[in-house]
Formats: structure tokens, sequence, C-alpha cells
């Protein structure tokens, strides 16, 4: 049988929706229609070909059903999926036309009618419909109320795509929605479907619509959903799933059944492996599920879900969209839990989502970085794997990714995976990666600057002396300074302990402290006396305390600056301020540090120092310490005393 | 199968009786010599571990449960709806007063739609298909590979190379762009290009009838699919879950099972 539809040439057929004769137009009509259906590529074409607009005109033009019908599922194939297909629907302006053939005298018309509109509201392009508005509202429950299962079906579409708001919400409850869902439920499996679509909209993030809808019926709507998670059908048990943790997010107080969290883990981690929709979405109610939970990814072990996705990751040729789902499951099973973490670095995971750091999806490569950062948040011994060359360098490579958001996940893995470097970080070197963070900690985008300038802190983490001259190489003092005073409070703060790193345990590298005139010791002068934020005040006394280990010279300017001069112009009693904060314990360890080592015996001007310290009433402040609640401040406190009060007076 | 072994263990005799393939099973062991023979007749008479259900017994349980006509019917209809024998269900219909959970008319559409693929008239079936419900195509990208897939092998089948090798590039590569899961099928499809003798290629098995059947089998899910219908018959299922509670039942009891479906005879326990 000759393929005529596939003989004739698109523009022929575009031409023939344009011609005089109604019978021609009809046939080209039919003839579109069956080529697009399930073809993509050719749905792109015709749209570049302008027929949208054309078949959208028969519409208008008060046909008779035969041609209306058609017309109308050719529209509906434009909007299936496809995002110029539905810009081009609403461009043609069909939608209200689309909309009036609901009210058709013609039963086939009204079907199509609905099949169409139910598929374009599938879309996130379709502009919303203004449910607020009163008549609006009323013809979305005469749709509710229709005795047409896809008119039914229609509105509960209509009510997923556009219920936003609290307001929205609020509205469509107020007006008796949860009901006619309620209803739907016990419809047929599509109208079921749809309903628990839509209910999850009504529901999300609203105490007040859920504490409504568990009250339904005497809870009786709530049993049938949680029965529904059990059904014959994929698609059906993901739904009811969803919804269920939608109720769980919104009002916590709902989901506290721990065996129902525990089997929600379970149907999720199985649907995962269904062919189709259902398998698709799955992955992403799995990690909406988990996330943030310790007690949700506790239960997941109970129920073999490490086990199982990775088995699932090893079988390969997964879709994108999906594949994301299932390493952000991962990766939130793996954030909090050192049992989950040790359990999928056993099963060979690790070399599976460095395989995804060079994915084509940009979610994916989002998401394979995430699962590494939560990974390395692993102690030591068991992240052999993490150093190696395998993850490093694709990670460093993201570090130019297209994408901004994929930089950041890769700056936030590599960030963590630095700390678990204990020698030979020559690695990142080689590849260019110093070079980059430098590059990435001016970026404009404050984000970048952030996670960059926390990379470059972990890199200098207990780096060896040719280590950190070579970062500062790159780096160089005067950028240093600039990061310490940036606008961004967690550059400002990054960028403290990058220098506390760099100046602790190596006499030499103080000095950068002091070079080019001083840039970097005025800028931490600066921090220490007009921070707002304590975070920064911490930070920047230890870097003091640090210095005031090195020699003499480091010594005295570190009393030069902590007791001004009153022509100065600094508050003299900083110190004072610093050890009677009562709101942070780690301000007054930081600041009992720095006296500590301020007043070491064993250097040579020791005793002078002891005395101006003394003299500008510390003793009496650290005196009250001593009985400090915190026991980390006590201990400091009194080594602190001993040492003031050793060299007698 | 029941065993019982005897065996000559330094200076007695060890026993075992048991039941092939199961955990179960009684073990005597050393028993002196003289009083052996004594024991054995004692023992052949002594049961297994299981309880037995004699057929008496078992007859009687399943008089007792009480399974309504209704429900039987109800199963043969949903059988010959969902497998689509039209006739069949309007007969039987009018003969039992059993009402269809599908219109009768729906059925007659959907066979149609069978019949084509099942004829090799693919283009027919995806015109009657969108007819009836234009989003079944749209939304089930595997069905509309399947189709395709199947319109080429047809093609090929009547030896219409040329026309095979454009509706392959046209119509065929761009799904395996859209979607990698395909490629691997694309392959082996076209792979039927390359051979002279196409009944005796490795990939053959594609121009069999079977292959009509599986896509024609694929269509009629998806349509009750989106009719809110089952897409497979109860009474299979049923079959099934009796099979699976006979073999639950057997690790436990001894009772008269059914082995010959088709006659359902219940055949006394081995014992």
């Amino acid at each position: 049988m000759p393929s005529s539809a596939a003989c004739k040439r698109p523009e022929n057929l575009v031409e023939g929706l344009s011609s005089k004769d109604p019978g021609t137009r009809l046939k080209a009509l039919r003839d579109l229609k069956n080529q697009i259906i399930g073809n993509r590529t050719k749905k792109l074409r015709y749209v570049k070909l302008g027929a949208v607009p054309l078949v959208s005109e028969m519409l208008e033009s008060g046909s008779e059903s035969v041609v209306l019908v058609q017309a109308i599922a050719t529209l509906g194939s434009f909007g299936c999926g496809l995002d110029a297909g539905v810009e081009a629907i609403v461009k043609s302006g069909a939608l209200p036309y689309l909309f009036s053939t609901l009210a058709n005298p013609d039963e086939k018309v009204v079907e199509a009618g609905a099949r169409s509109l139910r598929m374009i509201f599938q879309s996130k392009l379709t502009p919303k419909y203004n449910i607020l508005e009163d008549k609006e509202m009323d013809f979305l429950f005469s749709l509710l109320n229709s005795e047409n299962e896809t008119v039914t079906e229609l509105a509960a579409s209509i009510i997923m795509h556009s219920c936003e708001t609290t307001e929205e919400q609020k509205a469509l409850c107020g007006s008796g929605v949860l009901d006619k869902l309620a209803l739907l439920l016990e419809g047929s499996s599509n109208q079921r479907d749809a309903s628990l679509d839509s209910l999850a909209s009504v529901v999300k993030n609203n105490r007040e619509v859920v504490s409504k809808f568990v009250g339904l019926h005497n809870g009786k709507v709530l049993s049938s959903v949680n029965g529904l998670t059990k059904d014959r059908s994929p698609r059906t048990r993901l739904l009811a799933c969803s919804l269920l943790i939608a109720l769980g997010r919104a009002c916590p107080s709902q989901l506290q059944d721990i065996e129902s969290k525990a089997d929600l883990v379970r149907i999720l981690v199985e649907l995962v492996e269904e062919p189709g929709r259902a398998g698709d979405e799955a992955p992403r109610a799995l990690g909406d599920l988990i996330e943030k939970s310790e007690e949700v990814q506790k239960l997941a072990c109970s129920v073999n879900a490490v086990e199982k996705l990775c088995k699932f990751l090893h079988k390969g040729s997964i879709q994108a969209k999906p594949l994301a789902g299932i390493l952000h499951a991962l990766a939130e099973l793996c954030s909090n839990l050192e049992d989950n973490r040790r359990l999928f670095l056993s099963l060979q995971g690790l070399p599976l989502v460095a395989e995804m750091l060079n994915h084509e999806s940009v979610g994916v490569r989002i998401a394979a970085c995430i699962c590494i950062r939560n990974i390395s948040r692993s102690v030591k011994n068991l992240s052999d794997g993490l150093t190696d060359k395998s993850i490093v360098i694709p990670l460093i490579h993201l570090f130019d990714d297209p994408s901004i958001e994929v930089q950041v996940a890769a700056l936030g893995a590599t960030s963590n995976i630095l700390v678990h470097f204990t020698t030979h970080k020559s690695i990142v070197f080689e590849c260019g990666g110093v070079k980059q963070l430098v590059k990435l900690s001016s970026s404009m985008v404050s984000e970048l600057r952030v996670n960059a300038v926390s990379a470059l802190r972990n890199l200098m983490f207990q780096a060896d002396k040719m280590c950190k001259e070579n970062i500062m190489l790159e780096l160089t003092i005067s950028t240093l300074a600039s990061l310490i005073c940036d606008p961004e409070p967690f550059v400002q703060e990054h960028a403290l302990v990058l220098l506390r790193n760099l100046v602790n345990g190596n006499v030499d590298c103080i000095n950068y402290v002091f070079a080019e005139d001083g840039l970097i010791i005025n800028a931490v002068t600066r921090q220490v006396w007009n921070a707002s934020s304590v975070g920064i005040c911490i930070q920047g006394i230890y870097v003091l305390a640090n210095i005031a280990a090195g020699d003499e010279f480091h010594k005295e300017e570190v009393m030069r600056i902590l007791f001004p001069l009153p022509e100065d112009g600094r508050n003299q009693s900083i110190l004072i301020k610093f050890l009677q904060d009562s709101s942070s314990p780690k301000l007054r360890v930081a600041t009992l540090w720095c006296i500590i080592n301020l007043s070491h015996l064993d250097s040579p001007g020791a005793v002078d120092r002891i005395a101006r310290i003394r003299g500008a009433g510390i003793t009496c402040a650290i005196k009250i310490m001593v009985n400090d609640p915190c026991l980390d401040v006590k201990f400091r406190a009194k080594m602190a005393m001993d040492q003031l009060m050793a060299s007698g007076n | 199968m029941n065993f019982c072994t005897l065996g000559r263990y330094r200076g007695g005799l060890s026993l075992k009786l048991g039941r092939s393939g199961s955990n179960s099973g009684l073990d005597l062991v050393v028993l002196p010599l003289q009083d052996t023979f004594n024991y054995i007749a004692a023992t052949s008479i002594m049961s297994t571990s299981k309880k037995v259900i004699t057929r008496e017994d078992w007859e009687k349980k399943l008089n007792d449960a009480k399974i309504r006509k209704e429900d039987m019917n109800k199963l043969v209809m949903n059988f010959l709806v969902t497998e689509g024998y039209v006739e069949a269900a309007e007969k039987f219909r009018m003969e039992s007063g059993t009402e269809p959970d599908i219109d009768l008319t729906t059925i007659t559409d959907r066979m149609a739609v069978k019949k084509a693929v099942q004829c090799g008239n693919v283009e027919d079936a995806i015109e009657k298909v969108n007819d009836l419900n234009p989003e079944i195509l749209d939304t089930n990208p595997q069905l509309f590979f399947h189709l395709q897939q199947q319109r080429l092998i047809e093609l090929i089948r009547n030896g219409k190379v040329e026309e095979a090798l454009e509706f392959a590039q046209e119509e065929l590569a761009p799904r395996g762009e859209e979607n990698q899961s395909f490629l691997e099928e694309l392959e082996r499809t076209v792979a039927l290009l390359a051979f002279e003798d196409v009944s005796n290629c490795p990939v053959g098995e594609l121009l069999d009838i079977s292959q009509r059947l599986k896509t024609a089998s694929e269509v009629n899910a998806a349509i009750l699919t989106s009719q809110s219908h089952e897409k497979d018959p109860k009474l299979p299922s049923l079959l099934k879950m009796l099979i699976w509670a006979q073999n639950q039942l057997d690790e436990k009891a001894t009772f008269p099972r059914i082995k010959n479906f088709s006659t359902a005879a219940l055949e006394d326990p081995s014992i």
C-alpha cells in the first residue's frame, strides 16, 4: 500500500490548507493530522511552515462538524509536548474558539475540543486560566459538573495548570472544588488520575486546604488516596504518592505515620523501574519525599533504596529527566547519613556518577555534581575515590560549563572534595583548577564568587608551604584584600577563612599580610571593627590570633591593631566587647586564643605585652569567664588567666 | 514425590522420609538393627509433617464457597469485551442479561484497528486510531514507533526496497533521534534491508506474522487504556492466581490439585 501521505511534500500540503475547494482543504487537514500525530519532527516542520494559523482559521470560520473535529484534533496534536506548537496556537488566537467548541451541540466536537484543550493545558506556555474571576470560576465548575468524562478531566487539568497562588487555592476551595475532585476520584481511571494530579496543586503548601481535605467525609477521601498508592496502574500509584507527599509537606503532622512513609519510599523506588511516564517521574517524587528529612533517609535504608537505585543506574540507557531525578534522589539519601554514603561507595556508584559529569543534559550534570558534593561530606577514610583524577578533572572542567547553575554545582562539589586532599594537591594546579577558581572568584555572579572562594579556602586548608605560595601567586595579595571587603558577606567570611588557613602554621606566610603596604592587614582591621555579622568578626579575630602565633614583629603588629591609640580613631575596647559577647561562644573563644597567643610566655616581649593587656582591663573581663557556661570558653579563659597571672603582679 | 530411604549406618539403620524438593522431612537415625523391621512397619503408616486434606473434605470446602453466577458472567463478559469478540459479547448479553463494561460500539472501532494491523495495513490502522482518539499515538511514543516499524517491515516484505529506504530515513530515523531507547530496535529493523534472503536472515523473525500480532495487541491495549478500561482480561489473571495459590498451599498441606486446566479435574494427593 503506497504511503500517499508521505509522498506529499509538506509545502504542498500547507498550500492545500488554503485551497478554495472545501474538499481539498478537508483532505489536506486530515493528511496533516495523520502526519503529525506522534511525530515531533514533523510537527516542528509544519509549525515553521505556518500551518497552525491556517488550521486555526478553519476553527474560527464556523465550519461543519467534520471539519471542526479534524481541525481541533490537529491543533491539539500541535500542542502535545511541543513548546513551539503551543506558542503558535496561542499566537494564532485559537484558544477562545477551542473553548467555545465545548458548547457545541455535536458530542464529537465537544469530545475533540476537551481532548485538545486538556493537551494544551499540560504546557507551561499556555496562558493561565483566570480562576479568580467569577465568570471563569463558574465556567470551570460547569466543566467539572459535565456528564462528559473528558470535559471533567479538562477541568482538572486546568486547575492543575493554573492554580498557583494561595488566593487561587482559597477561591477554589471556597467554591467546593475539593468535593468535586473527590467525586472524580471515584470515577474512571483517567478521571481519578486527573483528580489526583489537580488535587496536588490545590493543596500545595496550604495548611488550611490540607486540613479541609483531610477532614473530607470524615477522612474517607484520604483513606481512598492511601489505597490508591497500591493501585494496579503505575501512574495512579505515582500520583497518589505525590499527593500524599504534597499533603505531608504542607502539614508535616499529616504524614506522621512512619510505616506509611516507609511504604511510600518503597513504592516510589519500585516505580522508578516502570517503563513509561510513571517511571520517568517517580524519581522526582522520591527526591521530594526524602528532601532534607533524616528520618526518611533512615527509612529508605530499611527498604534498600540505595541498592535498588544504584542497581537501576548500572543498567544504563536512562533518559535525561529520570536520570537527573535518580541522581537527585541518591544525593538526598546521602546528604546526612554516613551509612548511606558508605553503601553508595561500596556499590561502585562513584564511577557511574563521574561519567554523568559529561552528560549532554544540563540537569543531569547539575544532579551529578550535587551527588558528589553530598557524598564528599563523608569522613576521610571512606572517601578514597573522591580525590581521584577521574572525579577531580571532569569537575574542574565544569567550571567552564556554559550553564552557570552547573558551574555553581561543580564548585560546591569541588569545595567539599578539596577538604579530603591531605597532600598532593598538585592535581588541582595541573589541570588549571586554581587559575579557574581565581578567575571565578572575581565573577560578577555572587553565587559563583562565594563558591569559588569557598573552594580556595578549602584548598588552602593544611596545605604545605609551596602549595600556599603557588596559590598566592595566582590569587595575588590585592585580590585577596578586595575579597575580604567584598560586598557579599559570605564572600568576606570565606576570604577571611582562606587568610586564616594561609597564615596558620607557617611564619613565612604571615608576611603576605603585611606586604604591599599592609593591604591585607588593613582590610582585616576594617572588618574586625566594622563588620555587622558575628561570623566575620570571629574569622577576623582568628586571623589575628594566627598572626600573633608568629614572631615578635607579628605579635607587636597585632598588639598595635588590637590596642589602638586614641588618635587611631577606633574603638579601644573592642576586645572587651568581644569577650563579653553573650550571643556567640565562638567569638569569645577566638578572642581568648588571640590573647593567649599574644601573651605566650616563651617570646621575648611577653612581659611587656602582658602588662599592656592587663592595663587595658582584659584580666578583669577574663576572670568572670572562668565560670562561662560554654566548656570551651571556660578552658581557654583559664589558660589565658594562667599566662596573664604568671608574670607576677 | 515422597521418598523413603534406608541406609546402613554404624551398626544400625538410618531412615529418611520426606518429600523431594521441600525442606521438610523426617529423619530417623540409627535404629538398632533388631528393632528395625518392626519400626519400619509402624512408620510406613505415619504421615509426613504436612497436613492432609482428603478429597471428601476438599470437595466439601469447594462446594461451601459461594460464588455468584453474576460474578462469573461478568468475568466472561469482561474477557469477550477486552479481547474484542463483539458478536459473542452481544449474544452473551442477550442470553445472560450481563451488561458489558464497555460500549459495544467502541469495540467495533477497536477491532477494526486491530484487524488492519493483523492484515499488514498499518497506514490504515494509524488513520483509524487517530480518528478514534488522536491522543493515543501522541502519548505513546513506543507504540507509535512500533507501528512505524511495522510499516517498514511491510514495505520490505512486499519487496519495495526503494520506498522502504526512503521511509526508514524520513519516518524511522527521527524516532531514534527523539528517543535513544528505540535505536537498538531501529537498527535491527533496518538490518532487514541489508539481506538478500530476508526470511532466512538473523532478524528474519520480524517478518513473522507473530510480529504483526504483537503490534496489534499493543494497539489494542493502548486503546483500552485510553478508554479507562483495563488492558488485560481478568480471567487469565485468575488462572495465574489459582496456580500460585496451589503452589503456596502445597508447601503446607497435601490436597487434591487441579493439574489439567481444561478439565479442572481434581487429582488425588499422592499419599
